[in-house]
C-alpha cells in the first residue's frame, strides 16, 4: 500500500462519488468532489499501490456453494480499492451433515476421538447440541447463543471483532477461540482454567459478559418452558431430563465432533501426495520445524499433529498489554482506505479502562504464570482471523514479525518481561521466509469446512417465538 | 407480493399527499380505514368541529373527496406544526405541543433500572411546564433507541435495538401518560432474523421498521420490517447485497447490506435508507470498539433508494463514513433529502436533480472539523426548508447550516448543548428546540462527562435561549434519547385540570 496524504487518485474514489454512470469521464466538477470525499486536509487516505493486486486474491472461498468466511466480507477495506463482497443473509441455506463418522474414522492426520466413558458420541446428542449451540434463548435476553461468537462461516470464532462482545454489550478482554479440533483438549478457554467439553458450557452460560444466566436452575427452568425441546433430553439420555451433566453431555457432543483434518499438508506429510501442497508451502514446513523454531509449540507427532502441544506459555504478547505504554494516539479507520488520528484522551471519554488481564496466573495464582496462554492448535488457522488470545493481529504476517523480533523481554521503562517463555528468541526471518511460512499455514484447513458450516446453517437459529 | 398484501386490505389510491401539502404525487396508498381516520383528524385540526355529519362526509366516494381534503388542509395551514421530521404521512399537531415523549434508557443500579418512555409536560400555560409528569417501564434494559407513532398518532411504537422487542405504547387515550398495551417480542423470528428494530416509520396504515443487524453473526446485514399499525407481521425486505441486489442497480464499490434510518418522499415514489453498523459495535464499549482495528471495518458505507409503493430497491449508493439520519425537505418544490456520515462527518445530499430516477449522493459540506471526529449524529430540518440542524456527540455542539442552497450548506450558528449531545427535535414553527444526549448505552461518555437531560431552547432566528431542562440521572431515570411530541389537540381533547396538580419529578432548574 501507498501511504499518500496529498496525491489523491482522481479515478477510484471518483466511483464513491459517481453512483451511476461511473464509466463516463471524469469530468472537473466529479474531480472537485473526490477531493471533498477523500478530504485530504482532514484524513489520510490509503490507495491500492500500482499494479497491487485486487483485494479479491483474499477473497474468501466458495466451495460447493458454501462460503468460507464472513458474510459481509472487508478483505482490503484497508484501501480505496475495495469493493464489497457481500452475501444474503436469506442465502445461509444448508444441509445436515453425518458428523458422528468422525468418531468411526477420524481424518488424515488426526487421532481418534478421546470420548469420555460416560458420555458415548450418539446422532441424538449431537442433533440435541447442535441446536442448543445456536439458540440465543438461552441467554438472559434472548439474544446470545455460543453461535453469536463462535460464527460457523468464520472458522467457528468471529472476524467481525477482536475482543468478543458479550449480552448487553459488556466488553470480554480476549478473542472467541475456535472450536475445530477442541476434541483433542484436556483443558479448555485461553487459560486452561476448565477441565472437559462438559464442564466448559458453563462458564459461558453463567458469565455476566457472556450469556449472563444467573444460575444453574435458571438455566434449566428456561430449558424446561421451551417447548420444543419437549422430549429431546429424554430422547438423547435414556429417559433423563436436562440436568446440570446432560445439559453439559449434549453441548460436549456438537462440539466433540467438530473435528477437521485431511488437509492438503496431512496428504502431503502423512499419506506422501507428492503434489498435495506447493514447493513454497513446503519451504515453509522446514522453515517451521528448523529456523522458526514454530514446532517447538506446535507439535506435530509422526502419525498426526494437533499443532498445539496443548501448554501455556508466555509469549510476551501478554505482557505487552499489561505492561507496555499506549501510545497517546492512534491511527483509525473511518471508512474504506480512509484513516484518522484519534486521540487516546478522547478515546477514554467513552470508553471504560481496558481490564487488565494476566493469563494462567488468574487460575493458579502462581506469579510464574503470568502472560501465559495455552498455545491454539494451526489447523484451520487462516479461517480463524484475528489473531491471538486478544485478537489484536489482523493476519498472520503480523502474527510472525511479532515472533520474529523476539516477544517483548521488556517494557518501555525498563520493566522485566521476567516470565517470557525461553522459546521465543529474536528469529532473523526474511520477508520471504515470511510468506513461506504462511503458504504452509495455508496448507492447514481442513477438507470438510463447507460440510460443517452447510450443517449449521441447516440448524434454525433459536429466537423467541409465539406460536406453540 | 406488497400489493398482494394491501389489496386483501382493501387499498384506495389518491393523487395528493394531503399532510405536506405536495402536489404532483404519483399516488400514495393507504387502506380505508386509514383514510377514515385520517379524515376524522384532519378534520379536528382544521377546526371543523364535531357538530358536521361526519359519517355523511366519510361515506362520499373516496377519490372524489381525497383532493378536497388535501385542499382544505392547505387552505386553511399551508405549513402544520409539529417536529419536522416525521412522516409526511402522519397527522400534525397545530401550534404548541403539550408534551414530549422521552425513550428512555434504564441504567443499572440508577433509579429501577430499567428502560421507561417519559412524559414531559411542556406546555407553558400548564401548572407542570417543564416537568416529568409520567413515566411508564417496560422491564430490561432493551437499548431504547428510536420512536415513532402510528400515522394516525393513536400509538408510539419504540424500539430495543437489543432485546429487539417493540414496546407500543397508547398515547392517545390519555396523551398526558405514555401507556404501554402491547409488546412485539418476536421480531427477531417472524421477520426471518432481522435484529436492532431501529426507525419505527409511518406509511399509511402501516409501521415500516429499519433492522441494524441480523441473528446469525451479529453484523451489519439487516433488512427492513413491515408491520400493520394493529402489530401484525406482514412483510421483510431484505437490503441488496452483492450476490442479490434483487434489481437494484449498484453504481459504485459498495452493497454491504447494511441499515440504519428510513425516510419516504413520497412525490418522488422513493423510499432511502442509511447505514450503520451491527449489533457487536452499537453495543459495543465505545472506546473499545475506536480500538478494535476490525470493528471499524463493520461501518454502513450505502444508501439504498427504494420504490416506495412496491418496497423493492432501485439504487445502491456508496455513502461512505456510516450515512445514519435521513431528513427530507419539506416544500413540494424541494425534491431532496440530507444525511449526515458519523464518522467522515460529512453532510451528504441526496437527490435526483436530472429528474430521470436515478438518485445522487454528493458531499455538500464538512460538519466542524472532520479530522476531529465530532460524530454527527441526530439532523432536523426545519419546515422551510431553511436551515438543517446538526448535533455532534463528541463535543456536545448543535449547529445550524442554512441550506437555502442544498448544494452548499453554510454553517450560521452553533451552541454548546452539554458534554454531550445526541437528539434534536423541532417544532414546527422551529421556534422550539428540544435537546437530549444518549448515544447508546455504552457509547456514552463515562462518569462526569456523562450528561443526561432533556433541555429546552428557544430559537429566534439568531440565538438560542434555555427554557428548561431535567437531569435524568438526578430524577433517577436514566439516558434521554428520543424524542416524540404529543398534544390533546390531536384527539380533540384539552387537557384535565387535574392531571396538572401532581407531577412525579420536578424541574431540576
Amino acid at each position: 500500500m501507498k501511504y499518500s496524504s496529498l496525491k489523491v487518485s482522481l479515478l477510484i474514489p471518483f466511483f464513491f462519488y459517481s453512483n451511476y454512470g461511473f464509466s463516463e469521464e471524469i469530468t472537473a466538477q466529479g474531480a472537485d468532489k473526490v477531493r471533498d470525499f477523500y478530504n485530504e486536509e482532514h484524513f489520510i487516505i490509503e490507495e491500492p499501490e500500482a499494479g497491487e493486486q485486487s483485494p479479491a486474491s483474499g477473497k474468501p472461498q466458495t466451495i460447493n456453494g458454501v462460503r468460507i468466511g464472513p458474510g459481509d466480507d472487508k478483505t482490503g477495506y484497508e484501501t480505496t480499492g475495495y469493493t464489497t463482497n457481500s452475501v444474503a443473509i436469506t442465502a445461509r441455506q444448508g444441509i445436515k451433515a453425518d458428523l458422528i463418522r468422525v468418531v468411526e474414522n477420524p481424518p488424515l492426520g488426526l487421532p481418534e476421538i478421546p470420548v469420555p466413558v460416560d458420555n458415548p458420541l450418539t446422532a441424538e446428542k449431537i442433533n440435541l447440541g447442535r441446536k442448543l449451540f445456536f439458540d440465543r434463548r438461552l441467554s438472559l435476553n434472548d439474544t446470545f447463543s455460543c453461535a453469536m461468537c463462535h460464527v460457523p462461516e468464520q472458522g467457528f470464532t468471529s472476524h467481525e471483532v477482536e475482543k468478543a462482545v458479550g449480552l448487553e454489550g459488556r466488553s470480554n478482554r480476549r478473542n472467541s477461540p475456535s472450536i475445530y479440533n477442541t476434541a483433542y483438549l484436556e483443558r479448555l478457554f485461553h487459560d486452561n482454567r476448565e477441565t472437559s467439553l462438559e464442564n466448559q458450557i458453563w462458564g459461558p452460560l453463567l458469565s455476566k459478559n457472556e450469556m449472563a444466566m444467573t444460575s444453574f436452575g435458571h438455566v434449566l427452568q428456561k430449558l424446561s418452558t421451551l417447548k420444543d425441546y419437549d422430549g429431546l433430553f429424554e430422547a438423547a439420555f435414556d429417559g433423563e431430563g436436562a440436568n446440570i451433566l446432560t445439559l453439559g453431555k449434549a453441548f460436549a457432543s456438537y462440539q466433540r465432533v467438530l473435528v477437521s483434518g485431511n488437509s492438503a499438508f496431512d496428504r502431503w506429510y502423512f499419506a506422501n501426495e507428492e503434489n498435495a501442497i506447493s514447493d513454497q508451502a513446503k519451504r515453509g514446513f522446514e522453515l517451521f520445524r528448523g529456523k522458526g523454531q514454530c514446532i517447538s509449540c506446535h507439535s506435530v507427532g509422526e502419525k498426526t499433529a494437533l499443532f498445539t502441544d496443548k501448554l501455556a506459555h508466555n509469549t510476551g504478547l501478554g505482557f505487552k498489554r499489561s505492561m507496555g505504554k499506549k501510545p497517546e494516539k492512534e491511527r483509525m479507520l473511518i471508512a474504506p482506505g480512509t484513516y484518522a488520528y484519534v486521540k487516546k484522551s478522547k478515546k477514554d471519554l467513552v470508553g471504560h479502562p481496558e481490564m487488565a488481564d494476566v493469563g494462567v496466573y488468574e487460575v493458579t495464582q502462581n506469579p510464574d504464570d503470568r502472560w501465559k496462554y495455552r498455545t491454539p492448535t494451526l489447523r484451520n488457522v487462516i479461517l480463524t482471523a484475528p489473531y491471538m488470545h486478544d485478537g489484536s493481529m489482523p493476519d498472520l504476517k503480523e502474527v510472525i514479525a511479532f515472533y520474529n523480533q523476539g516477544g517483548m523481554l521488556k517494557n518501555e521503562s525498563g520493566f522485566p518481561n521476567v516470565t517470557q517463555s525461553p522459546l521465543i528468541q529474536p528469529l532473523g526471518l526474511t520477508e520471504n521466509e515470511i510468506n513461506d511460512l504462511i503458504a504452509f499455514m495455508e496448507t492447514l484447513t481442513g477438507d470438510n469446512i463447507a460440510e460443517v458450516i452447510s450443517d449449521a446453517f441447516s440448524t434454525p437459529v433459536g429466537d423467541t417465538t409465539n406460536e406453540h | 407480493m406488497k400489493a398482494h398484501h394491501l389489496k386483501a386490505k382493501n387499498i384506495i389510491e389518491f393523487g395528493l399527499n394531503f399532510n405536506t401539502g405536495r402536489e404532483k404525487q404519483p399516488y400514495v396508498t393507504i387502506s380505508t380505514k386509514q383514510y377514515k381516520l385520517s379524515v376524522l383528524v384532519l378534520m379536528r385540526i382544521v377546526n371543523l368541529g364535531d357538530d358536521m355529519n361526519i359519517k355523511k362526509f366519510i361515506s362520499k366516494p373516496l377519490k372524489v373527496l381525497a383532493p378536497f381534503v388535501a385542499a382544505s388542509v392547505m387552505a386553511t395551514n399551508p405549513v402544520m406544526a409539529d417536529e419536522t421530521c416525521m412522516s409526511p404521512y402522519m397527522v400534525k399537531i397545530v401550534g404548541q405541543e403539550d408534551f414530549v415523549y422521552v425513550w428512555t434508557l434504564g441504567v443499572e443500579g440508577l433509579g429501577d433500572g430499567q428502560d421507561k418512555m417519559v412524559t414531559v409536560d411542556v406546555n407553558p400555560k400548564s401548572d407542570n411546564y417543564g416537568k416529568v409528569i409520567a413515566s411508564e417501564s417496560v422491564g430490561g434494559r432493551n437499548e431504547a433507541h428510536h420512536s415513532g407513532f402510528t400515522d394516525d398518532r393513536k400509538y408510539l411504537w419504540a424500539g430495543g435495538l437489543d432485546s429487539n422487542k417493540i414496546f407500543i405504547f397508547d398515547v392517545h387515550t390519555d396523551p398526558a401518560k405514555a401507556t404501554l398495551v402491547k409488546t412485539i417480542d418476536d421480531f427477531v423470528s417472524k421477520s426471518g432474523g432481522v435484529v436492532g428494530p431501529h426507525t419505527t416509520y409511518a406509511l399509511p396504515g402501516r409501521m415500516i421498521i429499519t433492522g441494524l443487524s441480523n441473528n446469525q453473526d451479529h453484523g451489519g446485514r439487516t433488512a427492513l420490517v413491515e408491520y400493520t399499525n394493529g402489530g401484525e407481521y406482514i412483510d421483510t425486505y431484505w437490503m441488496p447485497t452483492d450476490d442479490n441486489l434483487q434489481g437494484a442497480h449498484k453504481g459504485g464499490q459498495f452493497a454491504d447490506g447494511y441499515g440504519y434510518d428510513v425516510r419516504a418522499l413520497p412525490s418522488k415514489n422513493v423510499m432511502l435508507t442509511s447505514s450503520f453498523t451491527g449489533w457487536s459495535n452499537y453495543m459495543m464499549d465505545f472506546g473499545a470498539m475506536l480500538g478494535d482495528a476490525e470493528a471499524m471495518k463493520r461501518f454502513g458505507n450505502t444508501m439504498v433508494i427504494w420504490d416506495l409503493h412496491t418496497r423493492k430497491p432501485k439504487q445502491v449508493l456508496d455513502v461512505p463514513g456510516a450515512p445514519l439520519e435521513v431528513r427530507c425537505a419539506w416544500k413540494p418544490e424541494n425534491q431532496y433529502c440530507f444525511s449526515t456520515t458519523a464518522l467522515t462527518s460529512q453532510i451528504v445530499l441526496l437527490h435526483d436533480n436530472d429528474n430521470d430516477g436515478m438518485w445522487q449522493a454528493d458531499n455538500v459540506s464538512d460538519i466542524a472539523n472532520p479530522a476531529d471526529i465530532p460524530l454527527p449524529v441526530d439532523i432536523s430540518i426545519q419546515s422551510d426548508d431553511a436551515l438543517l440542524w446538526v448535533n455532534t456527540f463528541l463535543d456536545g455542539m448543535t449547529r445550524a447550516y442554512d441550506i437555502t442552497d442544498p448544494h452548499a450548506p453554510k454553517e450560521v450558528y452553533s451552541k454548546k448543548i452539554g458534554n454531550q449531545v445526541n437528539m434534536v427535535s423541532s417544532s414546527w414553527d422551529g421556534k422550539r428546540l428540544y435537546y437530549t444526549t444518549s448515544l447508546l448505552g455504552n457509547w456514552d461518555k463515562k462518569a462526569q462527562d456523562n450528561d443526561q437531560f432533556i433541555k429546552l431552547y428557544h430559537w429566534d432566528g439568531k440565538e438560542m435561549t434555555e427554557q428548561f431542562v431535567i437531569d435524568f440521572h438526578a430524577e433517577k431515570l436514566g439516558r434521554a434519547h428520543q424524542m416524540r411530541f404529543g398534544a390533546y389537540s390531536l384527539y380533540g381533547k384539552t387537557a384535565k385540570v387535574e392531571q396538572a396538580k401532581n407531577p412525579i419529578v420536578a424541574m431540576s432548574k
